[in-house]
């Protein structure tokens, strides 16, 4: 548990030194801004969903598309680099730290990542005028999102095997549950068939969980999901740090 | 590196014994056999190394030798066959393997985004030391790396950055340390502080298992000597004896532009045998490069081609 410790600090000492290069928190933070604006300003005057403004809709929905996508990103390139180029990643494996710690230090550096570029998006937000009200299960789906995609990243991290596997995963996996999950327009405006193929996905329980105002029976089954999500993903990631063999 | 500073930083906390050691053997390897896909890494492996020992691993390139420190230091997983050290398995007691071991590996694996200090202390957290302040200050100071403490490991040397490692691999005191190929690199210098710090270490009981391409540094260094050859033990011993085994003289001679060896057990047999050569013939005692030569066929082998 208290090994988690010193694997967290690396991650934010690395973190650091990056984000001291103000072009690496520029293109990280680009996507998300171009969407707030582009999506926002572009469509916001015209449409409205569920009686409120479109960017009171996508605000919530970037921000759990990039919560998910830093958490993910940043913790599956960190393992992936550190394992196959830099082999930072053996100590870990060769100092007295329990493969529980290793994980959870890891998975709490993607949170921060995730957290720290949720806030910059709201930050944003705000200034464009978006009324994003108090919602009682917005903290927690938030801190869940990052937990599960954090824990995903450190799958992805110890299963690739090279650099170019953590970006494919991204692209097939992570960027499609980002347009399909309720990101940009409702689950509900999709055909069916594909609506149920979309609750299988976390990141639109994630979504779901943003926007509701109530905590009805669906929300604590989205909250459920995202639970189950989490605890499986992490679950792999002990495991594969455990049998990590080279 | 001062033997003096060198003691005082090491008996400042004396490292843990493990109850091993009381039997005399810290490592023990029964048997393992590596196997990547059609590759046979390790064949059916077996040594022990005695508490205080300095062993050195020789082989050719892909003998297997840093496969043998991966299995010994929990990276990896031996197809088959036990290891232990300190009587602990490395398999289903890795934690408390990990807590006497120290390793350099053969790549420099710092963050070279971090400074040298940074390096250091996550390093001494994952391993719960106490005094870690003064222990990375005296272990830099021992590595001759005081004043670059605070820069990024990026911007050192390949010399720095090789002494930087294996201060790392120092700074939990281990009982036995796994140097892979530690002077790989360096110049005559730095090479001879290492070699040093290596006899310090052995004065003071640690256990080194040590891999390295350089005869004459198993020579100057090792109390034994094994050679692998494509994941095999073919020679164990004290490089004396291993010496003696293939003949205690050799006689070089010219033929069709090669150098010939012939290993003698005396300087007689090799005068007697040079009387048959033309051309300048070197009589001289033999070394483990020799020895090397002769059992894995190496040199030897490409010359007759
Ligand atoms: N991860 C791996 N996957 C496949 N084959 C491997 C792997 N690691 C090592 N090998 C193979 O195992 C054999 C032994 O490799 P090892 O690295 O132990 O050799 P070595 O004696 O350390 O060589 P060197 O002196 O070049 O460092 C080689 O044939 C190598 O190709
Ligand atoms: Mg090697």
């Amino acid at each position: 548990m208290f090994g988690s410790y010193p694997v967290f600090l690396r991650e934010m000492m690395l973190f650091r030194r990056r984000f001291l290069r103000l072009g690496y928190f520029f293109s990280a933070m680009f996507a998300p801004l171009l969407y707030l604006l582009a999506f926002g300003l572009g469509l916001g005057h015209r449409i409205s969903i569920a009686g409120g403004s479109y960017l009171d809709f996508l605000l919530p929905g970037l921000i759990a598309m990039s919560s998910m996508n830093n958490s993910y990103t940043w913790i599956a390139t960190s393992l992936t680099v550190g394992r196959l180029h830099f082999r930072t990643f053996q100590i870990f494996i060769q100092s007295p730290v329990s493969p529980f710690a290793i994980v959870l230090g890891e998975v709490l550096a993607g949170m921060v990542r995730g957290l720290f570029a949720s806030s910059m998006i709201l930050l944003v937000g705000f200034f464009l005028g978006s009324g994003l009200y108090f919602i009682p299960l917005f903290i927690p789906a938030l801190l869940l999102n990052c937990f599960l995609f954090a824990s995903l990243g450190v799958v992805s991290g110890l299963k690739a095997k090279s650099h170019e596997d953590t970006a494919t995963f991204s692209n097939f996996f992570i960027l499609p549950m980002a347009f399909f999950g309720g990101t940009f327009f409702p689950v509900e405006e999709m055909p069916r068939w594909l609506q149920f193929v979309i609750r299988l996905l976390p990141l639109a329980h994630t979504n779901k969980l943003m926007r509701a105002k109530c905590m009805g029976s669906d929300c604590l089954f989205s909250l459920a999901v995202l639970v189950i999500f989490a605890v499986i993903f992490f679950v792999i990631s002990i495991h594969l740090v455990r049998t990590y063999s080279e | 590196m001062d033997r003096r500073q060198w003691t005082a930083f090491y008996l400042s906390a004396p490292p843990r014994l493990p109850l091993a050691s009381v039997f005399g053997h810290m490592i023990n390897i029964d048997h393992i056999t590596k196997i990547y896909g059609a590759i046979r890494a390790l064949d059916s492996l077996t040594l022990v190394i005695k508490q205080g020992e300095v062993f050195g691993l020789l082989g050719p390139n892909g003998a297997g030798k840093t496969t043998t420190i991966k299995i010994l230091t929990t990276l990896s997983k031996p197809t088959s066959g036990r290891a232990a050290i300190g009587g602990h398995d490395v398999e289903k007691e890795p934690l408390a393997v990990k807590n006497i071991i120290g390793v350099a590996p053969q790549e420099i694996n710092l963050d070279k985004e971090l400074t040298a200090e940074q390096n250091l202390r996550v390093y001494g957290m994952l391993h719960r030391l106490d005094n870690l302040g003064r222990d990375i200050k005296d272990i830099l100071e021992l590595a001759g790396l005081s004043e670059r403490s605070n820069h990024l490991v990026r911007d050192f040397s390949g010399g720095m950055q090789r002494r930087l490692l294996i201060a790392r691999a120092l700074l939990t005191k281990p009982n036995v340390l796994f140097l892979d190929e530690p002077t790989v690199g360096l110049d005559p210098q730095v090479r001879r502080q290492i070699w040093d710090l290596v006899r310090n270490l052995k004065e003071n009981g640690t256990t080194v298992f040590l891999t390295t391409h350089y005869i004459e540094e198993a020579e100057a260094l090792c109390t034994r000597v094994g050679i692998l050859s494509r994941g095999r033990l073919i020679a164990l011993g004290t490089p004396q004896e291993l010496k003696g085994e293939v003949g205690g003289f050799v006689l070089e001679y010219q033929e069709n532009g090669n150098t010939r060896y012939i290993l003698c057990q005396s300087r007689e047999e090799a005068h007697s045998l040079s009387q048959s050569k033309k051309g300048p013939i070197i009589i001289r005692e033999s070394n483990l490069e020799d020895v090397f030569i002769k059992l894995t066929g190496e040199r030897i082998g490409k010359a007759e081609q």
